[in-house]
């Protein structure tokens, strides 16, 4: 594709900015990076064009080029478009350095192995040190001003790879004097001064003559990878982070430099600091950033070297200038700042705080840091926000808030008057100006106009984010208490649609106040019932604050209500108070309004909601109440109630599933009856269980389906209960039982449990034939044999037997069935197999290692089995 | 130390989205280090859609604040400055540094170079006062000098080539962007050494030096006996130095006529050399005395080339120039108001503009109106329940005018007229607005004798000064007003 035309790339350009990763997902995404680099070489485009592509991938070049490969051949090629460009001057230049040097950072190409990289620092360098560089690279008056942008990009690379130029010190120490504008070459010597410092303190080295100037043409390379590498696996954040107290004793490093050292340390230090005036207020703050945290870990570096600028400085009120003379109060504490200086650096910051020439983020900004100032002696816990000890009401009192501010300022100003009431040890008596006395005045101001009817909600929002601010600062103050409670009190008379605001406070502050709060609120709400707008917030308010003690008023309002409540919301407001007053305890007030409603209420929802809380009501005690109704731990934030009410009954009302509480295991069969009965053990394991059902279900239909067996109670650690389950059959054959266990914890949860299936064997439906007359055993069997035929079906079975012998055998599976036994030759068995089936064994004469049965059965379906069975015996 | 982002947003109440990104700009070689440093807590920033919609919710400047919402109106979502966090596609992105100003919302995130969990303090993050510097810089590019909507277009469309000049990698190397201006447009010009760099090029031309004194006077007027009234009045000192060389000196000195009034809290420009530990020191915290500072008030400084506040300071004069009493009654369906003011006698009484306006807040449309002024005209805007008393360009001789007078009110039309949650009631206001010119209350003066320059040529000075009011308060005596601490104090 040949080169877009001006318009077509501010098309694409636009494109692209409106939604990058759109466009990169679409068809066109995959080339531009490839057409950008491309088309800044195109004779075509005007230079205005190029420069919109490259302020593009200033900006982009992580989506552009995003691994470091694409970042690789980015640069490059950004550099040889660098190189070819005509001698004549071009704003391309310094957007191709900028271009390149962000390429390398942001595609994470930048290191020794990179081409791109190995090309792009010696250029900069070069810049930087005001060599002439040839009529390649545009005229000497081109250069110098380039020097500008090669200290900038070797800034960035720096700050990317701290460590990296710390070989360079030398060559940028010589800088300043000579050539060249001064804020770039300051900017970069103080930055590489400063990683220097921090990684040598770090590495335990010292500046081993680094700052002498050293010319780096003859051969020693004035860059350094490694140690950039070091900083790289533990990238910390590098010098403009906030000292804490206390850092040292916590292992901070502490260089000593050597005398030599030392002395170039403090020339270099000073002669940034002397020439700092010359460069932009926010420069000059990055500057004692920089020089400040690199100077803090060097012993024998006193800071007195600041001192000379800070008069200058606090002069001013410039917010970066300030910030960082605070940044260097953080950092050297009283060594610089003696207990004088401190006093006026608070009291410009106050000054600075409410200054009428100073815009008001500014004014916040300030606010915040008197209230984090860096102390001397600091005496609150670290990290809170609090008054310094030196800001008395005094100096305080033009920062006082008043209801003219914006919601900001006033919230900030009023934090800071809380902290001086909390300050106020001796809670004020009878003063009728102090702090107290206006914060009071202050909060009366603001519900005052948050009750305004149809006032914006921003006024009503500011009216509860200021009590919760009072309420936690001032937890003990019980007159600011008071006469906050009074005053929401009747805040909410004038406005009750503030109701969702209340909820949200009593949810918010701490038991000291809710419980009060609640209390009047409650009083408040159920004073005024029958018809009103208002009904819906009050039903609102009372779902929160209604509690069982004081039913009586809340049913009295409720009855009353009931009869306004026309529409489903209404309803559900009702019923949700109704709950609420259900978890907190019923009463027969209360079974009355529902059954009440149940009947009244128009929409069939509300009546079965309303039916249902009186079944609740009357069937479950209250603390099942309280726990079934109680707040949903599964899902705490639903906006419904309705669906909230689902989750706490199916999570404590409803079934919970569990594991298996209990042991079940099939014991002894006792084959008598006319039916067979399986013989049971039940064993709790950890825990009671109560009101315990154990459920049956035979896996494909094979038996009559089975009663639920109930058991009182089940304690761990004691016997075995036994089980009978009577079986019937529909056909002879083995099955297995599903069992679900359904039962009560001790705390009153319904629970459900799945228990392991349990087998019921072919032999566990063995029944006897009843008991005959001596002497016509044989009779009877003959003619049970007889009968078998021609129906059912005759077999012989190798039955073996094991070490036992066969009378044993007999003795122990066979015994109840045996018709006739002549030992040790002949056993008749006659089996009854429920529901109408029959079994009859023949066994002959025992032989070394088993013993030939003949039988017959009238069902041929069971032939199987019963060779099963038999075989089976044996390996018992 | 660096930014991440910055943004330029038009906040356009009743669209669909509620604005439009004007500008942004981000630095990826930031976003890198950004990544590093903060770790597991990282949060990338947004494309400008959703930045959009998330901030002018958390800035509640979307329409649709009918219903409650925990996330905005929660009553423990305190904001204390302009940084706030927001909430981007279920992430929070802090800090965002925040404020709006005339429609346009200035916004920009800062690089933390640590993790974000728990939030370090704003005070330790160098880059909250940076960014807020740019955009408070920005703004002042975007609205000195702007007199209507083609300029403001044409100097939005400069920003991305100044910001690639004020910021081309993200870290800020000169939040006043009228000097970046100047420096593209200055590209041939060689830069001796020792050049501020705020100061690109140099002047050439006729030496001249212009100063100007506008002081503004605040006040709140009780009219009562247990409520002090307050005034406070806050000066600035522009100036406007072409004078030729590198670095030109020049010592400005501020006086006081022998009954003026002290300045205090005064704060100097950052080309300021040096300053009188008097002049730092002095301050309203302080309680008067005879012995306060009063000057003369030295500035030495290097100027730069384009016009600057050299100080801004503040003064407690003893009287306020103008005492007004004002009582509103309600009488049936009448209001009967009564209005005085006396001029003090030792301000100049030559006004380029004096007017009070008494609004008549959370009332409907005034039907009926009946009224006496001793001076001046009165207009009424009927629909917009507003008098405005025009008193002109001098007082009478007595130095003392009335107004009094009886309206009735119609019903309240929905949103015709004004409402305020402030003036509630009878808690009514009058405000004052004048504007004296060659005058201050301090009496503060630059004496163009005194200034010294160290440059070739002697230069023309010019002085001027100025008196305007702002938020000048005369509530009405009878019913509360909102009191500040400072009236409380005895």
């Amino acid at each position: 594709m040949g080169p877009l035309g001006r318009e077509a790339w501010a098309q694409r350009l636009g494109a692209f900015r409106a939604s990058p990763s759109a466009f990169l997902a679409g068809a066109e995404g995959e080339d531009l990076g490839r057409d950008l680099l491309s088309d800044l070489r195109s004779e075509k485009l005007s230079e205005q064009t190029k420069v919109s592509l490259l302020t593009l991938s200033l900006e982009y070049s992580d989506k552009l080029w995003p691994d470091a490969p694409a970042a690789e051949a980015a640069a490059t090629s950004l550099l040889d478009t660098l190189v070819l460009l005509p001698t004549r001057p071009s704003a391309l230049r310094r957007l191709l350095l900028l271009a390149a040097t962000t390429a390398l950072v942001s595609g994470d190409a930048l290191g020794p192995t990179s081409g791109a990289s190995c090309r792009l620092l010696p250029l900069l360098l070069g810049l930087a040190s005001g060599r002439d560089l040839g009529r390649s690279f545009g005229t000497p008056s081109e250069q110098r001003h380039l020097q500008a942008t090669a200290c900038e990009c070797l800034g960035e690379l720096e700050r990317c790879k701290p460590g990296l130029l710390a070989g360079a010190l030398g060559m940028l120490r010589s800088l300043p004097g000579q050539t060249g504008p001064i804020q770039p070459v300051s900017l970069l010597l103080a930055l590489v001064l400063h990683d220097t410092l921090v990684v040598q303190s770090r590495s335990g080295a010292g500046l081993q003559g680094l700052l002498v100037a050293e010319d780096f043409s003859t051969g020693s390379c004035p860059w350094d990878w490694t140690l950039a590498e070091e900083w790289d696996a533990h990238l910390k954040p590098q010098g403009p982070s906030w000292p804490t107290a206390g850092e040292e004793e916590r292992g901070f490093p502490v260089l000593e430099p050597s005398p030599e050292d030392a002395r170039e340390l403090k020339a270099a230090v000073a002669q940034l600091l002397d020439t700092s005036y010359l460069l932009t207020p926010v420069a000059q703050a990055q500057l004692l950033w920089l020089l400040g945290w690199a100077l803090r870990g060097l012993r024998g570096q006193p800071p007195v070297l600041f001192k000379p600028q800070l008069v200058r400085l606090l002069g001013t009120a410039q917010l970066t200038l300030l910030h960082s003379v605070l940044s260097l109060k953080a950092a050297f504490g009283e060594a610089l700042f003696t207990a004088q200086d401190e006093a006026l650096l608070l009291r410009r910051l106050t000054l600075g705080a409410q200054h009428p020439a100073l815009p008001s983020p500014t004014h916040l900004f300030y606010l915040h840091c008197i209230l984090s100032f860096p102390e001397n002696c600091p005496l609150g816990p670290e990290g809170e926000e609090a008054a310094p000890l030196l800001l008395g009401p005094q100096l305080c009192r033009g920062l006082m808030p008043s209801l003219l501010h914006d919601p900001t300022v006033l919230l900030a100003r009023l934090h800071l008057l809380c902290l001086l009431c909390a300050d106020d040890e001796e809670e004020e008596k009878d003063q009728t100006q102090g702090p107290q006395w206006f914060l009071q005045e202050v909060l009366a101001g603001l519900q005052q106009r948050a009750a305004l009817d149809g006032g914006p909600r921003a006024l009503a929002t500011l009216c509860f984010q200021a009590s919760y601010l009072v309420t936690n600062c001032l937890t003990r103050h019980s007159t600011v208490q008071t006469f906050l409670i009074r005053g929401l009190a009747q805040l909410y008379r004038a406005r009750p649609s503030l109701a969702p605001h209340f909820v949200d406070l009593l949810d918010q502050v701490s038991p000291e106040l809710r419980e009060p709060l609640r209390e009047v609120l409650l009083q408040e709400a159920v004073a005024r019932p029958g018809e009103s707008e208002a009904l819906c917030w009050h039903l609102q308010m009372l779902a929160k604050v209604a509690e069982g003690a004081t039913q009586s008023t809340t049913l009295s309002f409720l009855q009353a209500a009931a009869v306004h409540c026309t529409d489903w919301g209404l309803h559900q407001a009702l019923l949700r108070v109704c709950r609420a007053l259900l978890r907190t305890g019923g009463g027969d007030g209360l079974a009355n309004l529902l059954q009440e409603l149940a009947r009244q209420l128009e929409n069939a929802d509300g009546r079965d909601h309303a039916r249902l809380y009186y079944v609740l009501l009357s069937h479950l005690s209250s603390s099942k109440l309280g726990m079934a109704l109680g707040p949903s731990l599964a899902a705490p934030a639903l906006a419904s109630s309705l669906m909230a009410e689902n989750q706490g009954f199916s999570s404590a009302l409803m079934v919970q599933e569990t594991s298996a509480p209990i042991q079940l295991s099939v014991g002894p069969q006792q084959a008598k009856g006319p039916l067979p009965v399986l013989c049971l053990q039940v064993q709790a394991l950890d825990a009671p269980v109560y009101s315990l059902e154990l459920r049956f279900r035979v896996e494909g239909q094979l038996y009559e389906p089975l009663e639920a067996v109930h058991i009182p109670c089940l304690r761990p650690g004691q016997p075995a209960h036994p089980l009978y389950l009577l079986l019937q059959p529909r056909c002879p054959a083995p099955a297995r039982l599903h069992v679900r266990a359904l039962y009560s914890t001790s705390a009153g949860l319904t629970c459900h449990a799945r228990l392991p299936p349990l087998s019921v064997n072919f032999a566990d439906l063995f029944l006897p034939f009843p008991r005959l007359p001596k002497g016509s055993e044989l009779r009877f069997f003959d003619e049970l044999w007889n009968s078998c035929l021609p129906k059912g079906v005759e077999s012989r079975v190798w039955c073996p037997l094991g070490q036992q012998g066969l009378e044993a055998l007999v003795s122990q599976y066979l015994e109840p069935f045996v018709v006739l036994a002549q030992p040790p030759t002949t056993y008749l068995i006659a089996i009854r197999l429920p529901p109408a089936s029959m079994l009859l064994l023949r066994l002959e004469k025992a032989q070394v290692d088993g013993v030939p049965v003949a039988l017959r059965t009238d069902d041929w379906a069971v032939l199987p089995l019963v060779g099963d069975y038999l075989r089976g015996l044996a390996a018992h | 130390m660096a930014l991440r982002a910055v943004w330029l947003i038009r906040h356009e109440p009743g669209t669909p989205l509620g604005g439009t990104v004007r500008f942004s700009r981000r630095y990826p070689t930031v976003e890198k280090r950004a990544k590093a440093f903060n770790g597991m807590t990282y949060v990338p920033v947004p494309e400008d859609g959703p930045f959009l919609r998330a901030l002018l919710f958390q800035l509640r400047l979307l329409d649709d604040d009918k219903d409650f919402m925990e996330r905005r109106d929660g009553c423990s979502r305190i904001n204390k400055t302009s940084i706030y966090g927001l909430s981007v596609g279920g992430e929070e992105l802090w800090p965002v540094i925040a404020f709006l100003r005339d429609s346009m919302i200035y916004a920009s995130v800062p690089l933390v170079e640590q993790a974000l969990s728990p939030r370090p303090p704003l005070i330790s993050i160098s880059g909250v006062s940076q960014g807020l510097e740019l955009l408070l810089g920005i703004q002042d590019f975007l609205y000195s000098s702007q007199k209507n909507d083609t300029d403001l277009h044409t100097k939005l469309s400069q920003l991305p080539d100044l910001l690639l000049q004020a910021c081309p990698l993200g870290t800020l190397l000169d939040a006043n962007l009228q000097n970046s201006l100047n420096s593209i447009n200055s590209v041939s010009v060689t830069q001796p050494q020792k050049q501020p760099a705020w100061k690109v090029g140099a002047y050439k031309g006729k030496a001249q030096i212009s100063i100007s004194i506008t002081e503004t006077v605040k006040c709140m007027q009780y009219g009562k006996q247990d409520i002090a009234d307050t005034w406070q009045v806050a000066g600035t000192v522009a100036c406007k130095c072409d004078l030729e060389g590198v670095m030109p000196a020049v010592t400005i000195s501020l006086s006081l006529p022998t009954n003026g009034s002290p300045l205090q809290d005064i704060i100097v420009h950052p080309c300021v050399t040096s300053l009188d530990s008097a002049i730092l020191t002095s301050s309203s915290i302080d309680t008067m005395d005879d012995s306060a500072f009063s000057g003369p008030y030295k500035f030495p400084f290097t100027p730069p080339l384009e016009s600057f506040n050299l100080c801004h300071y503040t003064s407690q004069v003893p009287v306020p120039p103008i005492l007004g009493s004002y009582h509103m009654k309600e009488e049936g369906v009448q209001l009967k108001v009564t209005v005085n003011f006396k001029l003090h006698e030792s301000v100049r009484n030559n006004f380029e503009v004096c007017e009070a306006h008494i609004p008549f807040y959370n009332r409907g449309p005034i039907t009926h109106l009946e009224y006496k002024a001793s001076f001046g005209q009165l207009e009424v805007f009927r629909e917009k329940s507003l008098l405005v008393w025009i008193i002109g360009q001098k007082f009478p001789k007595s130095m003392e005018i009335s107004l009094s007078g009886t309206l009735t009110f119609g019903v309240k039309g929905h949103n015709k007229q004004p409402f305020d949650h402030i003036c509630i009631g009878n808690t009514a206001y009058i405000k004052l607005n004048f504007r004296i010119a060659d005058y201050t209350l301090t009496g503060c003066y630059a004496d163009q004798h005194s200034v010294q320059v160290f440059a070739s040529g002697k230069p023309k000075i010019s002085a001027y000064r100025k008196l305007i009011s702002s938020d000048y308060y005369i509530w009405n005596s009878k019913a509360p007003a909102p009191v500040t601490y400072a009236s409380l104090l005895p």
